[in-house]
């Protein structure tokens, strides 16, 4: 039970997530603002799938969507810093 | 009756159990409710300002959110080594706990981090708009 209700969970925030990053682009033209929300939400939602019972297979999703979030963020986080450089 | 009998390690596992069960669950109840504050508020936000302000501080409010929720989460992996009975079990929970963990120390340098450049975003506006924000602007010499 937990699993079904932690996955539906994690699919509702992937979808506020893709609408926020297509209302984020369509209201203020920033695509790497739009993309770092959309990382913010999809972090979430593997947080909450990480909440169920554990298996490879999701651990390894987890683990790479978290890696690749890191990844972008850090890199948005160092372009926004060098503009006020 | 001795007491190994009354608190026998299968009572103990299903106790352990049953509260990582409900810590878990309020780790991932934390996130989830987090991101539908900022669901919501992001909508409301982008149909009244423009800016990037705005955003950036949901941002940051949805960070604190996903720390409060790991919180929770790694205080359930930590009460979970106390009943994990197998090899398997304990590596994803290992696994579990070291994604957690690296996640947890990231988000705390990013929220710093974010927080510094709202900052600086606010005092950069301020600075070009004069008088809107006493004791930001620049100095006349």
């Amino acid at each position: 039970m937990i699993t079904t209700v932690s996955r539906d969970a994690s699919l509702i925030v992937v979808a506020a997530g893709l609408i926020v990053a297509a209302v984020a682009v369509a209201r203020t033209r920033r695509a790497p603002l739009a993309l770092a929300l959309l990382l913010d939400f999809f972090t979430a939602a593997a947080l909450i799938r990480l909440a169920a019972p554990p298996s490879w297979p999701a651990l390894g999703a987890a683990a790479l969507t978290i890696a690749i979030r890191q990844l972008a963020g850090h890199a948005l986080t160092a372009a926004r810093g060098a503009r006020h450089r | 009756m001795s007491l190994a009998d009354g608190f026998g390690e299968h009572n103990l596992e299903d106790v352990v159990s049953v509260l990582v069960r409900v810590v878990e669950a309020a780790g991932a109840a934390i996130i989830f409710v987090g991101a539908v504050i900022a669901f919501v508020r992001f909508l409301l936000l982008a149909f009244r300002r423009e800016g990037m302000d705005p955003f950036a501080q949901l941002r940051l409010n949805l960070g604190r959110f996903l720390v409060l929720g790991l919180e929770f989460q790694l205080a359930a992996d930590i009460l979970r080594t106390a009943v994990a009975p197998n090899f398997t079990e304990l590596a994803q929970l290992a696994t579990v706990a070291a994604i957690r963990t690296a996640l947890n120390f990231f988000l705390g340098i990013e929220i710093k981090e974010e927080t510094e450049l709202v900052r600086a975003d606010k005092a950069a506006a301020a600075a070009t708009v004069p008088g809107a924000a006493p004791g930001t602007t620049a100095k006349p010499p």
